[in-house]
């Protein structure tokens, strides 16, 4: 997902969190809180470098009734097979919409961690063997709403699916990547009704394996799905023939917005929630409760609304008059927050689990630009400037927080570094100005520093820097607040240190089109820095595509032999916590100028609970949860 | 009359065309192929060339305007990627509310303004017409925006006499009977649109009301309402009448605004997401239908304005 652009899942793997390990029981008196929350005296949640609570859940009214979701302006649902295509794979399609009828094999987040929750997900954990090319995935007796159990031939025939799109078209199916899976896939077998054996040509990393591409894909039902148009039979899915007419079938149905509701194709469901109407203007949806849904969630199970917006604020509108039930709050009403309490709403926000930052292009020859971005002590004099907690202070309404790596502070991940919890790099002009002088440069402050010592040794400008180098460079933001301030506080302590920045606006997808060293070689002289937002990460946060050298997702072409090493760890290693590594590297290495995050914050009515607080945390992860909603008495 | 029909008629189609090459052009020299966008920052290679590919952004950009005319002259206006719809059915789903929302509020604004601007005429200089001037400028001074925002925190908030957002009904007859929610968006449009029509109202009478045959009215003890009915609103409506006609393709886009303050999805915000989208069919069905309307808009203004004075002739 990219921040600022549209919300989308990474192209490499899913990439939001969501709910908190749960007990597997169905009642709603069932409780356990997320491995990070921390409950205090009055029983409310609360998280670091979270702002408002979640309080203690109130009692159960015992009565189902109907609770609205705000669905985000542009976010609504157009694409219904739980099998996103590369340009179908946002959030809104897949979180809001597609996994409350088909969840996946292993469900992320839990809460606002970014993890796998067990307890949500369709299938027990992967095992191992065989040097890690071979995983055998047992399933849990859940049921699909037809009453049939979910078995080992339902999972063939998604893999199948998966290999049948792929095969169309690599667009076809988001989390593909070039020779990885299906590719390296070299047999399937399915000793039992509940258990899969896939043999594969490679070894991969389990974690991310399990977290990153198992869980992005749901379950598609066999019994329902296996025919080659609306009145034919159920054929040999197998059959490679057949599953190429299948896919398409089952494409073209999910092209066919308007009959979403109506189509029966859909109603074959294991997850929660079946959908019961769709409005395919406006994108408006109500889903009914499955009552087959074997999974935890409320009793009774409320149905679940979601409600378009064109705007902002039509949608703060919206909760200010108590229209809706789940709310998000503007970035720019977050002064308003205040008021929710009187309006009879709670609030919570987290940033959701990802990095902001600042581009480095490392091709740009202009003014020697690529030398000096490689040299690490200009990144770190860089990283110095950023004044993080001033930010957050001035331009985010203190709705935010720190970040010094690929891997935030918050929400807290399994694999944050320890490097990465407190600031590497604090801000300071004046250490800035002295790594500055330490490396060769003539330190103007408020002027423009030159290289006076070329060279590379120690003190020196370092390999490429002419004598005379100016540090005066330009860079390219995203016009979407709060980024301008950001730069601008950026460039105004880069002149205090003698860096003169020439700041250029433009907007998201002219930025990732133009200045994106793998997209428009042409361009490559034409920025020294960019800033277009930031990206979400995976459930396993590898940096695979977007810091590897040659990466599909590289925008400066960033290349080190020592990340490549540690990502390929990562991807295919067999350490479950390599990613640890990779990111402690990026936070000293700072292949970017690592930013600040933004809380992503909702409001929901007082009179609303959650079975589990992790039900409501999740929200700040473009994630939720509504079988776990209920009224309170 | 038949001659000049027709020769409009060949102009118009002239003009479409240019517009076509004009904005298919413009639309690949800012984004050769909307891929990036549309796949993410991550997406590789090989998925971007299937992409391309499948949406044929990897032919020449000749071909592809030949073929996306091709399929328009077949009355396809081609399929909208982004929202996984035709854009024909993109456009019928939304139609109909645009022009109701525009339709009704230009209907509103001319009804009010037109004696409003006579009025202002007649009494010009008295403490009505400074106060209407005043208010006027109050009005065309403000930004759609900031005057539907007030509208709704005085209306919808403060005082909730009416809703906050337009009618989310698909139904063109429920959008129509719900007046409860339609009134402040089609309350900001009137608003706005009357400012301004009142104003060339105002000066039109003013000018009329200067001229010979309004002093010879008088001067034969006409009374001052046949003066005004018979003589001036007439006269002094020509100008209003190529201002509303060249007003019509604010039926297809003029209340974008309106439709994100309101809640209310319409073609102006459909095109407005299609630009963030990168949405290349909806955007050129868009541009080419409001080029439609652009030119139709003139063309009734112009057949208007003969009816309206018979000293008008085409030719």
């Amino acid at each position: 997902m990219t921040r600022f652009g549209t919300k989308r899942i990474g192209g490499l793997a899913l990439a939001v969190a969501g709910i908190t390990a749960l007990a597997a029981c169905s009642s709603s008196s069932s409780s356990s809180g997320s491995a990070t929350s921390s409950p205090s005296t009055n029983g409310a949640i609360t998280q670091p470098g979270s702002i408002g609570e979640i309080p203690a859940a109130g009692t159960p009214s015992g009565t189902a009734g109907s609770i609205s979701y705000a669905l985000t302006p542009g976010g609504v649902p157009n694409w219904i097979l739980p099998m996103p295509t590369s340009s179908t794979n946002s959030v809104y399609n897949v979180f809001n919409f597609e996994w409350q009828m088909w969840p996946p094999m292993y469900y992320a987040p839990s809460g606002s961690t970014p993890t796998v929750d067990p307890s949500l997900s369709v299938a027990n954990p992967p095992t191992w063997s065989n040097g890690d090319k071979t995983m055998t995935i047992t399933l849990k007796p859940w049921k699909w709403s037809t009453g049939q159990t979910i078995s080992s031939k339902d999972l063939l025939f998604t893999f199948d699916m998966i290999k049948a799109g792929v095969k169309a078209s690599p667009a076809n199916w988001s989390a593909y990547v070039p020779g990885y899976f299906p590719d390296i896939v070299t047999s399937m077998t399915t000793p039992n009704a509940n258990t899969i054996v896939v043999n594969m040509s490679k070894a991969v990393n389990p974690t991310w394996m399990e977290y990153n591409i198992l869980g992005s894909i749901p379950i598609m039902p066999s019994a329902a799905w296996s025919k080659e148009s609306a009145s034919g039979s159920i054929v040999d899915f197998t059959n490679t023939a057949n599953a190429a007419k299948i896919f398409a079938y089952l494409t073209s149905q999910s092209k066919s917005v308007s009959t979403y509701a109506s189509n029966p194709l859909w109603q074959t469901v294991d997850g929660p929630y079946k959908l019961s109407s769709f409005n395919d203007t406006t994108g408006a949806f109500t889903m009914a409760p499955n009552n087959s849904y074997s999974g935890p969630h409320a009793t009774p199970m409320s149905t679940y609304v979601g409600v378009p917006f064109t705007s902002n604020a039509a949608e703060w509108n919206a909760v200010k008059t108590g229209s809706v039930d789940f709310g998000y709050v503007p970035q720019e009403d977050i002064p308003q927050l205040p008021q929710l309490k009187g309006l009879g709403y709670n609030y919570y926000g987290l940033p959701d689990f990802g990095n902001y930052f600042v581009a480095y292009n490392f091709k740009d020859t202009t003014g020697s630009f690529n030398a000096i971005a490689n040299q690490l002590y200009f990144r770190q004099t860089m990283q110095h400037l950023e004044d993080q907690a001033g930010q957050i202070k001035a331009y985010f309404n203190g709705a935010g927080d720190p970040a010094y790596g690929p891997i935030p502070a918050f929400p807290k991940s399994p694999f944050l570094p320890a490097n990465a919890a407190t600031n590497p790099y604090p801000f300071s002009v004046q250490t800035a100005m002295t790594t500055l002088k330490n490396n060769g440069w003539n330190v103007v402050a408020n002027g423009t520093d030159t290289c006076a010592k070329p060279g590379t040794a120690t003190g020196d400008c370092g390999a490429g820097v002419p004598a005379g180098a100016k540090l005066a460079f330009n860079l390219i933001y995203n016009t979407t607040p709060p980024i301008p301030q950001q730069v601008e506080d950026l460039a105004s302590n880069a002149k205090a240190a003698g860096i003169e920045i020439a700041l250029s606006g433009s907007n998201f997808n002219f930025m990732i089109q133009n200045y994106n060293d793998a997209a428009s070689t042409a361009n490559e002289n034409k920025w020294a820095m960019e800033d277009f937002g930031g990206e979400t990460n995976s459930t396993y946060p590898t940096q695979f595509g977007v810091y590897n050298t040659g990466g599909s997702g590289q925008i400066g072409a960033y290349s080190d032999p020592t990340a490549d090493s540690l990502i390929n760890s990562s991807v295919t290693g067999s350490n479950p916590n390599a990613v640890t590594s990779e990111a402690s590297f990026f936070t000293t290495n700072l292949p970017v100028l690592w930013q600040p995050e933004l809380d992503y914050t909702w409001a929901w009515k007082s009179n609303i609970s959650s079975t589990e607080p992790a039900g409501i945390e999740n929200l700040t992860q473009y994630d939720n949860t509504p079988q776990f909603w209920y009224l309170n008495k | 009359m038949t001659a000049y029909l027709l020769r409009r008629l060949g102009t118009s189609i002239i003009v479409l065309i240019g517009i076509s090459i004009f904005v298919y052009l413009l639309l690949h020299a800012i984004y050769p192929s909307p891929a990036r966008a549309v796949l993410g920052l991550k997406a590789n290679n090989a998925q971007i060339n299937a992409w391309n590919k499948q949406y044929g952004f990897s032919r020449p950009v000749i071909e592809q305007y030949l073929s996306y005319m091709n399929g328009l002259l077949h009355g396809n206006l081609g399929y909208s990627y982004a929202d996984n719809q035709t854009v024909a059915s993109l456009f019928a789903e939304r139609l109909a509310r645009s022009i109701y929302l525009s339709g009704i509020s230009l209907l509103f604004a001319i009804i009010i303004a037109l004696p409003l601007g006579i009025f202002q005429a007649a009494k010009r200089n008295s403490l009505g017409d400074s106060a209407l001037t005043s208010a006027a400028f109050i009005l065309y001074s403000m930004p759609v925006f900031a005057l539907g925002l007030i509208l709704i925190q005085v209306f919808a908030l403060s005082f909730p006499l009416f809703n906050f957002e337009a009618s989310q009904s698909t139904s063109i007859w429920t959008v129509i009977g719900d007046w409860h929610s339609m009134f402040l968006p089609v309350l900001t449009l009137t608003l706005i649109t009357v400012a301004l029509f009142s104003r060339y109202m105002r000066s039109s009478s003013i000018d009329v009301l200067a001229q010979d045959y309004i002093k010879v009215a008088r001067a034969k003890g006409l009374p001052e309402r046949l003066v005004l009915l018979r003589h001036l609103v007439r006269n002094a409506s020509l100008p209003m009448i190529t201002l509303i006609g060249l007003s019509l393709p604010f039926l297809l886009a003029g209340n974008l605004i309106t439709e994100y303050l309101f809640n209310y999805q319409g073609l102006g915000l459909l095109f407005y997401n299609s630009l963030g989208k990168e949405d290349y069919p909806v955007l050129l069905a868009y541009t080419l239908i409001g080029a439609v309307f652009v030119v139709l808009g003139n063309f009734i203004a112009d057949i208007a304005l003969t009816v309206a004075d018979p000293r008008i002739r085409l030719a």
